[in-house]
């Protein structure tokens, strides 16, 4: 190779890197991966936390208690799960993935929250007028909950220079709406040790 | 040595330097190119504002300051949920670019400060906090309000271990307003802590700039003592201030609390002061750029807010944040720093110049000519910033009202007025009202 196409070889190349350096990557990755950037509250805790927590639910004795008694399963619904950290955390991803890991579970029945059945109650109403007979849902045959799931994700954060522990704590109360005794108290914690870089380029 | 026409290099200089005199003075710092922005807030016309400033073309080194300022001019139009979406653009950048740059120190250290890139002032970071909890608060989303009370105590933490001694570690109004916060949320010990947090910085901020305690803050110290049980430090207040909690105390069950929040004025702008020598040994051009804060004054001196149903109530505001002086302040605890750079910059620049002038003349004047010419001031600031903030707590029966502002100057005459529209005041929640008012002497054109 003539040393001109060495050079014009080389030229391309470092053009091809810089072209390459520019442009905006996308690239695919599993929903299940654990992908840290911040150090922030992010996908990977609210749905690690969910399920871990309403799985240590539902192993408890007051779940064999009510399905001995009544012989059926509970039925169950998400109240507030108040954000009292630092952070400016989505609660309704975090609510959603409560729900989600309840109904798969498969073991209670979950009603819909309040802003829902307001909804359907809207549509039952238009059935009423509209619908069929044979199609048409009657009201006041709602099923009630019978607990009610209520919570709070707290912070508390230690710092020093540009490094910072940062401790999360989830807590949630199942409460029987019959007579308001707390059934069930879980709690996750999760700590995670942030260093944040004191140089860039 | 000579170049064309025979004249001596030294007289080309001269001529040359006179002419880059003339030159600096028509360049346009930050401050200045802020102008079209400012007239139109100087109008209170915050959506003209909002469309000069979208405009201008934004660097990236300054896109925290288009954030910030897009942030308040949205504010001041009352879409409070975008104006929080730019609140955390801002955020992002202070978090992504608080590592010192080699990069940025090596051209701040050859060029100019103005070559780093901007993530605010101390006092600007916590606004940012201060106003996205206030958006929140507006927006009636308490939660969240609270979400940022808790990020402003991590950032005076922060500053704290930067310089614990200095009393800009800390600030009055960011207290305060967590202990309202609090207060409403009833976390009783965390609005205590925060009110007495609060009352230590005003007195060691009174000593630095003479802002005087808030009178409401006395009554919510009192408050809060008797919430938590510490009657001891309760009748302490109580002698202090001189007030009884019996007086203070809300007097019916039925009444609400309207927090009105008055931003006067706008925060002072930096300026550009320069000192230029010509070195007589080598004939260069010597220049040190260093900024200063000039303030807005504004003739409104504070705010009265009339609530009327078949009564009327009425409340004068009180300075609970003084940003100007916050600013100024803050600026002269940072000008040794800022000085010892400029002058290592202007001993760098001028050694580069004399070892280009020894190889060859004419590099040598080039060089000189490029240092003198990017040698200026960083007066980059949060201009859409008021100057003071203002409250004023109004207890009132909870029930519908008309609300009306009167803006006073420094003689009690009144000089503007405005209805507000009507406000819902329930005794479950407080309600969050505000104005800005920008209206100054116009500063950025000269």
């Amino acid at each position: 190779m003539s040393s001109r196409k060495l050079k014009l070889a080389i030229l391309a190349v470092f053009i091809g890197l810089l072209v390459s350096a520019c442009g905006t990557q996308v690239k695919r990755v599993d929903v299940d991966k654990t992908i840290d950037l911040s150090g922030a509250w992010n996908d990977t805790d609210s749905r690690m936390v969910s399920e871990e927590m309403i799985k240590d639910m539902l192993e408890r004795p007051w779940y064999r208690n009510y399905t001995r008694k009544h012989n059926s399963p509970p039925a169950v619904i998400v109240g507030e799960i108040r954000n009292l950290s630092h952070e400016h955390i989505n609660v309704k991803t975090f609510i959603s993935d409560i729900e989600r890991a309840m109904i798969n579970s498969g073991q209670v029945n979950f009603v819909a929250s309040s802003n829902e059945r307001r909804e359907i109650r809207e549509e039952r109403k238009d059935q009423d007028i509209n619908a069929s007979e044979a199609t048409r849902k009657a009201m006041g045959r709602e099923m009630g909950a019978d607990f009610m799931l209520k919570g709070s994700i707290n912070t508390i954060i230690d710092m020093e220079g540009k490094t910072q522990l940062r401790y999360y704590q989830v807590d949630l109360t199942l409460i029987s709406l019959a007579d308001n005794r707390k059934v069930w108290l879980g709690q996750k914690k999760i700590k995670k040790l942030i260093k944040n870089s004191n140089l860039r380029y | 040595m000579f170049i064309r026409e025979g004249l001596p290099l030294l007289s080309v200089r001269t001529t040359i330097m006179a002419g880059i005199f003339s030159v600096l003075c028509g360049c346009a710092s930050y401050s200045q190119s802020f102008h079209t922005v400012e007239h139109s807030l100087l109008n209170n016309d915050p959506a003209s504002a909002l469309a000069a400033l979208e405009k201008q073309s934004h660097s990236d080194r300054d896109l925290f300051l288009y954030h910030s300022n897009k942030a308040m001019l949205l504010r001041m139009l009352g879409k409070f949920r975008q104006s929080n979406e730019e609140i955390e653009k801002a955020k992002a950048i202070i978090k992504k670019y608080s590592a010192i740059s080699v990069s940025e120190q090596t051209s701040s250290f050859i060029i100019n400060d103005a070559t780093r890139t901007y993530i605010g002032t101390p006092v600007e970071q916590v606004m940012l906090h201060i106003y996205a909890a206030l958006n929140y608060l507006e927006m009636g989303n308490l939660d969240d309000a609270r979400v940022e009370i808790l990020q402003v105590d991590i950032r005076l933490r922060t500053l704290m271990q930067d310089d614990p001694n200095s009393p800009l570690s800390t600030d009055p109004f960011a207290r305060y307003l967590s202990g309202i916060i609090y207060e409403e949320l009833g976390e009783w010990s965390d609005a205590m802590i925060a009110c007495r947090k609060a009352y230590e910085a005003y007195q060691t901020h009174a000593a630095l700039y003479g802002i005087a305690m808030p009178k409401q803050l006395e009554r919510a110290l009192i408050r809060m003592a008797d919430k938590v049980g510490l009657d001891n430090e309760r009748r302490e207040y109580e002698k202090k201030f001189g007030l009884r909690l019996a007086d203070i105390q809300a007097k019916n069950n039925n009444d609400a609390e309207l927090v009105f929040i008055f931003n006067n004025g706008l925060a002072p702008i930096k300026r550009e002061t320069s000192i230029q020598i010509i070195e007589p040994d080598s004939g260069q051009l010597i220049r040190i750029s260093l900024p200063y804060y000039q303030k807005r004054n504004t003739i409104v001196a504070g705010a009265r807010l009339q609530l009327k149903n078949d009564h009327e109530f009425v409340a004068k505001t009180e300075k609970v944040e003084d940003i100007s002086s916050l600013e100024v302040e803050t600026l002269n605890s940072q000008m040794a720093a800022i000085t010892a750079r400029a002058l290592a910059r202007a001993v760098a620049k001028h050694k580069m110049a004399k070892e280009a002038g020894q190889q060859n003349g004419l590099a040598g004047l080039i060089v000189n000519i490029a240092g003198v010419l990017t040698e200026r001031a960083d007066t980059r600031s949060w201009l859409t910033l008021p100057a003071e903030i203002q409250i004023a707590r109004l207890r009132v029966p909870a029930a519908n009202y008309s609300a009306r502002i009167e803006l006073l100057d420094h003689s009690n005459n009144i000089i503007f007025q405005r209805s507000l529209g009507k406000v819902v005041l329930s005794r479950d929640r407080k309600y969050y009202l505000s104005f800005h008012w920008a209206s100054t002497s116009e500063t950025t054109r000269h």
